[in-house]
């Protein structure tokens, strides 16, 4: 029973961090940024191209995934949303495109092949009987780090409330004097630092590889939706509903349902209650 | 059918894409035939997601669900029960069509990026579901294998497949041309003021789903006897997905012609970049050049051809 809750809280964190940087971006555009699993998949692999092939540190390797994954989150916004004015179903569309055409990037320089990434801190700790390698907690401390400091910036700096603004009313934030366009392209790049982040905690969780983008897309978008666009605390609640799903359909039941059931509850929410758990009503 | 509105043109026209499409084994070679085939199929599972998402606006991610749904349904009851094609095929289509209405749920009472995201989990699941639940059925992650061959030969298979395309393209050219079809295309642009109107929307979209999901079986189980064996990766998965948004877009969506165009465009391209670049670098250009020409053009080649011929047209006049 301790296993699960711990282990519950430890995925839980992870989904909530990948979660995040998605739910910038859909509560600004409204749009599902499919290339949002790229972020992921990128950040993963540039972690495990300069900390495990070239032997840099790992902070490097964090940091440059970071970096990449804010640059293709940058130029997204400038080369594909920004042309494209808005039209959501053409920007969902273009983003599908361009996450296959990163997947073929991805197997093209590192194949295709899975690797296993080395663990961000190796060693095996104890907790209430449950056996937790440093690796799954240092990756949680850092998404709870990374989400609270979100938070903060979201809430208290003029930025953060001017992309809160953005995302209610775009006109009456720019009457406001705030410049949507440049709000637009921070939230973008966010958003991909935010994903590069995650796919490196996600990539040491599980492992590596050209399709490990898909699953993690469908759970941050849903998490997104289901909590409610643009409700932080939503997007927390939904996010250890999730993770403690899939703890418990493992160690309860089946490791081959996990994502089963995560998937039911997807389409179940969707289908009963469209506008989320925590949202505000919407359509 | 006077509501159908044929004009002479039209039949000339389809005549001739026939006789092309049935000259084409005398005037290629069995490899270029075989790239056909699987442009045939491309093309016919496009316009099966054109019918639903291009029309209606319902953008379903999870058209891979329906063709896997068929070719599953009949790689089971060929393989593990011993039915014949002639009885499996047409309960593969009515599986198909009962799957259609499993997403039509959804799209009752949700649109946009929702009904989007819950046709692209409904493929999730699939993927994960169908290897877990009766191996023996389904043959687990490593699929059905040896499914009984349908034809002998590339021209053989070229002219069935060819021909099921042909079959399917003009019936979706019929219906589309039917008030029905009309009304289909109306729900894509407002849907409210299609119910104002006073038609029933559930019930129009019932039929667009069904129909849709019966050609996306049709040509689901005809392909999975065409390659012989079926694995869940080779369906359920959103590369899948890929290739029929981007022949539907590319070619030009809500047309028939056009998904038919951007299938065969889009597998030539990639058969034609093979010899360059064998290895997966090829998907990279590809993907590239259908991002570019999407963004240069969302509504797809066709507009491009009708740009240029209304062009040349005016420089006459």
């Amino acid at each position: 029973m301790m296993q699960i809750i711990v282990q519950g809280l430890l995925l839980s964190g992870l989904y909530a961090l990948i979660a995040m940087g998605f739910m910038l971006i859909f509560s600004i555009g409204r749009t599902l940024n499919l290339a949002y699993g790229a972020y992921i998949m990128v950040g993963g692999y540039i972690y495990f191209w300069l900390s495990q092939q070239l032997g840099m540190p790992k902070i490097v390797g964090f940091a440059g995934a970071v970096m990449v994954g804010a640059l293709m989150g940058f130029l997204k916004h400038r080369l594909i949303v920004k042309p494209l004015k808005g039209d959501a179903v053409a920007v969902e569309i273009s983003t599908l495109i361009l996450a296959i055409i990163m997947q073929s990037v991805m197997v093209l320089v590192f194949g295709d092949a899975s690797k296993i990434l080395l663990p961000i801190i190796p060693g095996v700790v104890t907790v209430a009987g449950a056996q937790l390698t440093y690796n799954i907690l240092a990756a949680t401390v850092m998404s709870w780090i990374i989400i609270a400091a979100l938070y903060a910036f979201v809430r208290g700096t003029h930025t953060g409330r001017a992309m809160q603004a953005v995302s209610m009313d775009e006109k009456g934030a720019a009457i406001s004097g705030v410049d949507p366009d440049k709000i637009n392209m921070i939230t973008w790049a966010i958003s991909g630092a935010l994903g590069a982040a995650g796919g490196v905690f996600f990539a040491s969780y599980t492992q590596l590889s050209p399709q490990m983008w898909v699953a993690p897309v469908i759970i941050s978008i849903a998490i997104v939706i289901v909590g409610g666009i643009g409700s932080i605390i939503g997007t927390l609640i939904v996010a250890h509903i999730i993770g403690f799903l899939e703890v418990s359909i493992v160690a309860l039941w089946a490791p081959e349902l996990r994502g089963v059931f995560t998937m039911l509850l997807i389409i179940g929410v969707l289908v009963m209650r469209p506008q989320g758990l925590f949202g505000r009503e919407e359509h | 059918m006077r509501t159908l509105d044929l004009r002479p043109h039209h039949l000339v026209l389809w005549a001739a894409f026939i006789a092309l499409m049935l000259l084409m084994p005398q005037m290629v070679g069995n490899g270029t035939l075989r790239t056909m085939i699987f442009a045939c199929y491309l093309a016919m599972f496009a316009i099966s997601w054109d019918i639903l998402s291009g029309r209606t606006g319902y953008l379903s991610f999870g058209h891979p669900f329906l063709i896997g749904i068929g070719a599953y349904t009949t790689g089971i009851l060929t393989r593990r029960y011993g039915i014949p094609v002639e009885a499996s095929i047409p309960i593969a289509v009515l599986v198909t069509m009962a799957g259609g209405l499993i997403i039509l749920l959804p799209a009752l009472r949700i649109k946009g990026s929702y009904f989007a995201l819950v046709t692209l989990a409904v493929m999730e699941l699939m993927l994960q579901l169908v290897p877990v639940i009766r191996p023996d059925l389904t043959g687990g992650t490593r699929g059905i294998s040896r499914l009984p061959a349908l034809t002998r030969g590339a021209e053989n298979g070229y002219y069935l497949a060819a021909g099921l395309m042909l079959a399917v393209a003009l019936f979706a050219w019929l219906l589309m041309r039917t008030r029905l079809g009309t009304a289909l295309w109306a729900i894509g642009m407002n849907e409210e003021s299609v119910r104002g109107s006073g038609l029933s929307t559930t019930r129009l979209k019932s039929f667009a789903f069904l129909v849709s999901a019966g050609i996306a079986g049709l040509a689901g189980a005809f392909y999975a006897h065409y390659l012989g064996s079926i694995t869940p990766r080779s369906f359920f998965d959103i590369n899948i997905l890929f290739q029929i948004i981007v022949a539907v877009l590319i070619g030009g969506a809500g047309t028939i012609i056009g998904p038919i165009i951007g299938a065969f465009f889009m597998v030539f391209l990639l058969e034609w970049l093979r010899p360059y670049m064998p290895g997966t670098e090829r998907f990279f250009v590809y993907g590239s050049i259908a991002l570019v020409l999407y963004m240069y053009q969302p509504k797809g080649i066709m507009a491009i051809v009708e740009t240029i011929v209304s062009k040349m047209k005016g420089s006459r006049a």
